[in-house]
């Protein structure tokens, strides 16, 4: 009974309740379900008792009937406490909170993008407030414009002083402040632009009413009961957060936050919130290419076996996609064979995937929340403020351990948010980093060096033999700053009990998880014998002895998209990487290729070139254009993340589900249903493909019947689906304007679409929200905000009531994994270029460019920035440069690139032979590059500052048609059909 | 000395030159900081001080020992011991109608300094801090100055005296909010950070200013120290032996003969200091009411003229002493433009962190305007009664709206007529010009 240790009785209006004493009263009553309003506590940042609206009486005991008002928020649980929610004292106070922060609140719900779902209206209504009192005029701000994602309308603003404590505490923002004093209490930047935080889009989420609101929906609005939504995984990292997808009128209008208590909590980055921009954008792929159409009304698929007929038997080389679903990319090997099979991988990459499915076999890398119990971090060359973010706002709160520990000294509990950063002060859990650019997390390292990838895979060679000898002439390889950062290591190592290792595929170098390999080998062995070494030292001993455990380093690897591992796990020892690919082509070992979502920048133009003249067919399967569809002979369209199903797999290993928001406007399909059509044409002799499936009496309707498919016929595949009893309805109950939303065209009702999907109905008819885990939205009676997800939690910040049954990709099972590859991947520096001693340059991707797909967004192709290139200041003064000089960029004959203009800034903590920056003409993978620099002419300045200024109006063009091309689709009558594919009726 | 004054804290007192150190040492100064850092252990000091009964000065009245002996004693060994503590000095001196602080600061600046001395030796502080209020200029010069000479001559620094005790104090000069009066809101605001009260606990004592114990202190509180420890617990107690210990800086404001400032034994009666000591009423006016310490204490009548004043009997008397400074009403002015006055001055000065004092102190000032100018209604004293419940005691999350409700709640109950008057003749009865325009 280890769940009801931590329980105690609490007496609400006399009904006894089981309540969590670790956590505040406020947490203890809502998890209960009751009702109590409250504005400044938030369940991921605590209690610091400013906006006073949970108030609550607690009395001395059964005879006490007076009792004292107490913030429940900070006051901590204990046994046999008695309290009252609903007694006239408390009640009227709590009333005359909301009253008071109404004489200011502009009352302008209707013109609100909040109003429905808007944690005031829902805390007013709770508290009964209805009545204005205050006679006086309000106080008014001057907004701010904060960029293109995050409105600001500081009227509304309650003054909960969550947003800043979110912004900055938690999420250790630097831009955005509060200002000001007694009721001219102002939250925003010291002046307007962009919030520079990658998380700023959870002030929409955080802010209880509509201070800050989130721009890119207002611009193409529609009220929260009007949406139809669908339970998602968010499709620009490895992490996988879960997101909630809105649409209406078949576009889609924003995500929101799904509660995961193991991954996401509360929080999104602005990547997922803001990236799903493309799925409406400009570059997607709506229609066929190359392939015959018979009738001008639809695309059927015999137009598709009839134009595929001709390559019928040919052998094709396929490039599977980590942004493809596993069941495509599985679908797509199996169809090839694994001699025909390519992850997308270059040589490079692939001796990297082989020391990932190492690592991944070894140690089972922890969720976020486990992150964020660690004591002690080490980040090995990869920027997760950037590639990962939600990850390393995780981290940030891991380094808050420290104080909490302190706190828990004199017994503050780890919920008094403000007493507990009273105590910490600037004390951190210790955070040490190795890294090739600056990033956003060096305010708090302990250590922290910046190096070439190259020193620092050859760091972590010394630092692993010296975790296992412990020998001083085993330091004598490395710098005097590196000795002193290892030595460092090896002390806060010592005391940590939880530690971890993050590290990810920005360095792209092998070395560098070899590196890690041995390190984690290392610092595990040494641990696994320390019992034996504790004897000795009897006072440390003691103590670690009554914990009783062994200090286990955890390992996280992030690759760099949604289904990076889900591809890993296909990646085995006849895998081909992309050079091979090339190779066969042009050797004519093979007919054609398929690629699967896939933009392949990695080639160059002559690689491209060559790709098309070789292969006798390129087929290419996206759903936005890339350099590779645009030679393609035959594309085909397939669905973004928000128009069909699937799996990802994240970093851990873990299977998650996406599930379609709306049904796309055919030809546009999954990728799989596609991969179908091909397999019936292209592979006549394969046993699984859809036509023996049509013989064996069945269609595959959707992805449940296709994972069915897949399960009956391949050994390996790894899900197995139930279909759900009912279906969950994805629009809510309150849907209006069902019948007069296209009454100007038609008076009838349109049918809705329908689904073959059993787990969820395009309808306000089926199952609550909160059937599933998967929840489409939150909603709760009373509860219109996102913070009714504490109605489905266990308790608040637990698991959610319908739990979710985790799947867990296996790389235990050796034989599908890469066996050996080699390492081979020495460096071979170049000696000069242009006459010049080569710099190493590591590129820094900011997180709205790092992603493809997100790339396509234009409001993050309006916060792009010019190139900066970070060199050391005695560099430049050698070549006797000045910072904010332009600088021309560039790099070894050959290898395709063309020279950058950059503007030139400095870091202190580079070596002369080291730079680093961004590069937007470059690839974002990019690390360990030789450049050379020279001063920018004249002429070149101004041609790349004229091309800065072009792109930005592109971008801005591209924004205002995007809006318009969705305004104008909303004045037709939404296209109802069968949520199929080609075929449907 | 064998006649210690009655007069101790302000018999020194010179505002237009005040005394150099050696002056100051020359007239008996430093002799309490010689006494406790070469006779007494900080122990013992400590015990000196909780024996001698002084109570905090700045409105509160919490005894000073039993504040001081919160903060945690660490032996010299244990890896607990903090690196630092630190003693602050409050001399934000900002409650209307108070200026006693004033007084010392300008008038005998080394007597701030030894107390400082004496109170970072026995918390073991090796830094501390003047907290002052901005536009006290004149003091910041003077401190600068003392603090300079204190320095020359050993005072502080490092090794004090021979005595192998290191202090550094430093003057801060603050930019300007009541608030931080409050000692975690000063806290707050001398790391730089906004001047909001921090949740409690962790108190000062354990986790204060950069997270290190910290005590803070009123001005005249410590300013007590260097002469309990000159001239002993005893003589300290017999200065009033029926009241509070020690002396009391009494200070009196308003349409008065003599306006000022008295340093008399503790529970001295407020007719003493109004009529004794103030010179009474100016003449043709009669006494409405008095606050009887500062702006935020609860409205005292004519009635209450023969309480003395310490904390107790002010108490009981249902207000609280506060800082000492009487602000006298009379008949001849307006009590709602009075007490409309003091809650402008509350709703400028909240931090604006919790809801009651941040909306509530403007919600009413808006109702007292109204009511002022002659457009309020009954109503409207239903809304005040409601904001004074709405912002008192254990609602708030510091005692500033609470303080600016004393007076509020005190008016409604003695002047409620005056309101009445107001709303029934639809302007301000004391506002001659209203009156006939109106």
């Amino acid at each position: 009974m280890s769940d009801t240790d931590n329980k105690v009785t609490v007496y609400i209006d006399d009904v006894p309740y089981q309540v969590n004493k670790e956590n505040n009263l406020l947490a203890g009553v809502l998890s209960q379900k009751l009702n109590l309003p409250y504005f400044c506590w938030h369940p991921s940042m605590g209690s610091v008792g400013a906006c006073r609206q949970c108030a609550v009486t607690q009395y001395q005991d059964e005879n006490d009937t007076r009792g004292r008002l107490v913030m429940a928020c900070t006051t901590p649980v204990s046994d046999g406490m008695r309290i009252s929610l609903q007694d006239s004292e408390s009640s009227k106070f709590r009333e005359q909170v909301i009253g008071a922060m109404m004489t200011n609140h502009p009352h302008d719900c209707p013109v609100c993008a909040e109003g429905g779902e808007c944690h005031l209206q829902d805390m007013t209504v709770m508290t009964g407030h209805s009545v204005r009192d205050y006679q006086g005029s309000k106080r008014t701000f001057t907004n701010q414009n904060l960029g293109d994602l995050v409105g600001h309308e500081m009227n509304r603003c309650i003054t909960c002083y969550r947003c800043v404590r979110f912004y900055k505490d938690y999420a250790g923002g630097k831009d955005f402040g509060v200002y000001g004093s007694r009721n001219q209490v102002y939250f925003g930047r010291q002046r307007d632009g962009n919030l520079e935080s990658e998380f700023s889009g959870n002030l929409i989420e955080v802010c209880p009413t509509g201070v800050f609101t989130n721009k890119v929906f207002s611009s193409h609005y529609t009220r929260k009961w009007d949406l139809q939504s669908a339970p998602s995984i968010c499709a620009h990292c490895s992490i996988g957060c879960n997101t909630s997808i809105g649409e209406r009128h078949g576009s889609v209008r924003r995500v929101m936050n799904r509660y995961n208590s193991d991954i996401n909590g509360y929080f999104l980055c602005d990547r997922g919130r803001f990236g799903i921009g493309f799925v409406n954008g400009q570059q997607r792929i709506r229609t066929t290419k190359g392939i015959n159409q018979l009738s001008p009304e639809k695309l059927t698929s015999l137009d598709v076996a009839k134009s595929l007929s001709h390559y019928s038997g040919k052998k094709f080389i396929a490039i599977g996609s980590a942004r493809a679903s596993l069941e495509a990319n599985f679908y797509l090997k199996n169809l090839v064979g694994k001699e025909c099979f390519s992850a997308g991988l270059s040589i490079k990459q692939m001796a990297m995937a082989a020391q990932h499915q190492q690592l991944l076999s070894q140690y089972k890398p922890p969720s976020l929340t486990e992150i964020e119990q660690s004591d002690f971090i080490f980040i090995i060359a990869e920027d997760i403020t950037q590639t990962a973010s939600r990850m390393a706002l995780s981290v940030r709160q891991a380094l808050r351990n420290a104080s909490i520990e302190k706190a828990a000294t004199i017994g503050i509990p780890s919920w008094q948010d403000s007493a507990v950063r009273t105590l910490g002060g600037n004390l951190v859990s210790p955070l040490f980093s190795l890294q090739s650019t600056a990033t956003k997390l060096d305010d708090v390292t302990e250590q922290s060096l910046l190096l070439t990838i190259d020193e620092i895979e050859n760091c972590l060679q010394v630092l692993a033999n010296y975790v296992v000898d412990k020998n001083e002439s085993t330091l004598s390889a490395i710098s005097d700053t590196q000795q002193t950062f290892i030595k460092a290591f090896i002390k806060a190592y010592s005391s940590a009990k939880k530690p971890l290792i993050l590290s990810g595929w920005s360095s792209q170098s092998a070395g560098v998880f070899n590196g890690i390999r041995q390190l984690m080998s290392a610092l595990n062995n040494v641990e696994s014998h320390t019992p034996n070494n504790k004897q000795s030292n009897s006072q440390v001993g003691v103590q670690n002895n009554a914990e009783n455990a062994v200090k286990e380093t955890r390992l996280a690897i992030m690759p760099s998209q949604s289904n990076s591992i889900g591809l890993l796990s296909l990646i085995d020892d006849k895998t081909l990487a992309t050079e091979q690919v090339l190779t066969a082509l042009i050797e004519k070992q093979a007919d054609g290729l398929i690629v699967l979502e896939h933009e392949l920048t990695h080639f160059t133009e002559q690689e491209l070139q060559d790709i098309s003249i070789s292969a006798e067919i390129l087929i290419v399967l996206d759903h936005s254009e890339s350099k590779i569809s645009q030679i393609a002979d035959i594309v085909l369209p397939v669905a973004a993340v928000s128009e069909g199903d699937g799996h990802y797999v994240n970093y851990q290993g873990q299977v998650q589900r996406y599930h379609q928001v709306h049904a796309p406007i055919l030809p546009i399909q999954d990728s799989w249903r596609w991969l179908d059509l091909l397999a019936n044409t292209l592979y006549p002799n394969v046993s699984y493909t859809v036509s023996n499936a049509k013989k064996e009496s069945k269609k595959l309707h959707c992805l449940a019947d296709f994972n069915q498919h897949l399960l009956t016929h391949f050994k390996h595949w790894p899900l197995d689906e139930t279909t759900p009893e009912s279906s969950t309805a994805r629009q809510t109950h309150r849907a209006t304007g069902r019948t007069s939303q296209s009454a100007n065209i038609s008076v009838h009702e349109p049918k809705v679409t329908q689904s073959y999907d059993q787990s969820l109905s395009f309808s306000m008819e089926g199952a609550k929200a909160h059937a599933t885990a998967e929840m489409p939205f939150t909603w709760a009676p009373g509860w219109n905000s996102n913070q009714s997800i504490i109605q489905f939690q266990q308790e608040v910040s637990g698991e959610l009531t319908q739990k979710t049954s985790n799947v867990y990709l296996n790389f235990n099972s050796a034989e599908h994994l890469i066996s050996s590859w080699p390492v081979n991947d020495n460096h071979e520096r170049v000696v000069s270029i242009n006459g010049q001693t080569p710099l190493t340059f590591s590129q820094k991707t900011p997180w709205y460019l790092s992603d493809w797909q997100a790339n396509f967004n234009p409001e993050f192709q309006l916060m792009a920035e010019d190139n900066r290139l970070f060199v050391s200041p005695s560099y430049a003064k050698q070549q006797g440069w000045n910072k904010g000089q332009a600088v021309k960029v560039s790099f070894v004959a050959g290898s395709g690139i063309l020279p950058q203009i950059a503007s030139l800034f400095y870091d202190e903590n580079l070596s002369d032979n080291h730079a680093y920056g961004t590069l937007t003409g470059l690839e974002h993978n990019i690390n360990n590059l030789d450049i050379s620099l020279s001063e920018a002419t004249n002429d070149e300045s101004i041609d790349y500052q004229q091309c800065l200024k072009n792109n930005q109006q592109a971008a801005r063009d591209n924004k205002a048609s995007i809006l318009e091309s969705l305004k104008s689709m909303d004045q037709l009558i939404p296209i109802r059909m069968v949520s199929g594919g080609l075929d449907d009726a | 000395m064998n006649n210690p004054s009655l007069r101790p804290l302000t018999q020194l007192v010179n505002l237009e030159q005040p005394l150099t150190l050696e002056q100051y040492i020359n007239e008996g100064g430093y002799q309490g900081a010689q006494k406790a850092l070469h006779e007494c252990s900080p122990a013992e000091v400590l015990t000196i001080i909780k024996d001698s009964g002084l109570k905090g000065r700045g409105g509160a009245g919490f005894p000073t020992g039993m504040k001081w002996s919160f903060v945690p004693m660490f032996d010299d060994d244990d890896p607990n011991k903090p690196d630092n503590k630190y003693l602050v000095a409050n001399a934000d001196e900002m409650e209307p109608g108070t200026f006693k602080d004033r007084l010392l600061l300008e008038g005998t600046p080394h007597q701030l300094v030894e107390a400082m001395i004496i109170g970072g030796y026995t918390l073991g502080a090796n830094k501390a801090y003047i907290f002052l209020r901005g536009e006290y200029h004149v003091a910041a010069q003077r401190l600068e100055q003392a603090i300079e000479q204190a320095y020359a001559a050993n005072w502080l620094g490092s090794n004090i005296q021979g005595t192998g005790y290191h202090l550094d104090l430093y003057v801060h000069t603050s930019a300007g909010r009541y608030i931080c009066g409050e000692e975690t809101a000063l806290i707050n605001a001398l790391e730089g950070r906004r001047a909001i009260p921090r949740a409690k606990p962790p108190f000062p004592q354990v986790s204060g200013l950069f997270g290190k114990p910290t005590i803070v202190n009123n001005v005249e509180t410590l300013c007590n120290l260097p002469h309990i420890l000159r001239n002993g617990v005893d003589w300290y107690k017999n200065i009033s032996p029926e009241s509070d210990a020690g002396t009391k800086i009494y200070g009196a404001c308003g349409r008065i003969k003599n306006p000022g400032l008295w340093e008399l034994p503790f529970g001295a009666t407020i007719r003493e200091v109004l009529y004794d000591h103030g010179g009474g009423m100016l003449d043709g006016l009669k006494l409405r009411g008095l606050l009887p310490g500062g702006a935020s204490t609860d409205f005292l009548m004519p009635e209450h003229l023969d309480t003395p004043m310490d904390y107790e009997s002010i108490g009981k008397a249902g207000s609280r002493l506060g800082t000492g400074g009487l602000i006298v009403l009379d008949d001849k002015n307006c009590p709602v433009a009075m007490v409309l006055n003091l809650l402008q001055f509350f709703a400028q000065e909240s931090c604006g962190w919790c809801t009651p004092c941040r909306d509530g102190t403007p919600w009413a000032v808006e109702v007292l305007t109204r009511i002022e100018q002659g457009k309020g209604n009954v109503k409207d004293l239903d809304t005040l009664a409601n904001l004074c419940d709405f912002m008192w005691l254990g609602k708030t999350h510091c005692a500033l709206a609470p303080g600016a409700v004393e007076p509020l709640k005190s008016a409604l109950r003695y002047f409620h007529e005056d309101f009445e008057q107001h709303i029934d003749q639809g302007c301000c009865p004391y506002h001659d010009v209203t009156k006939v325009g109106g």
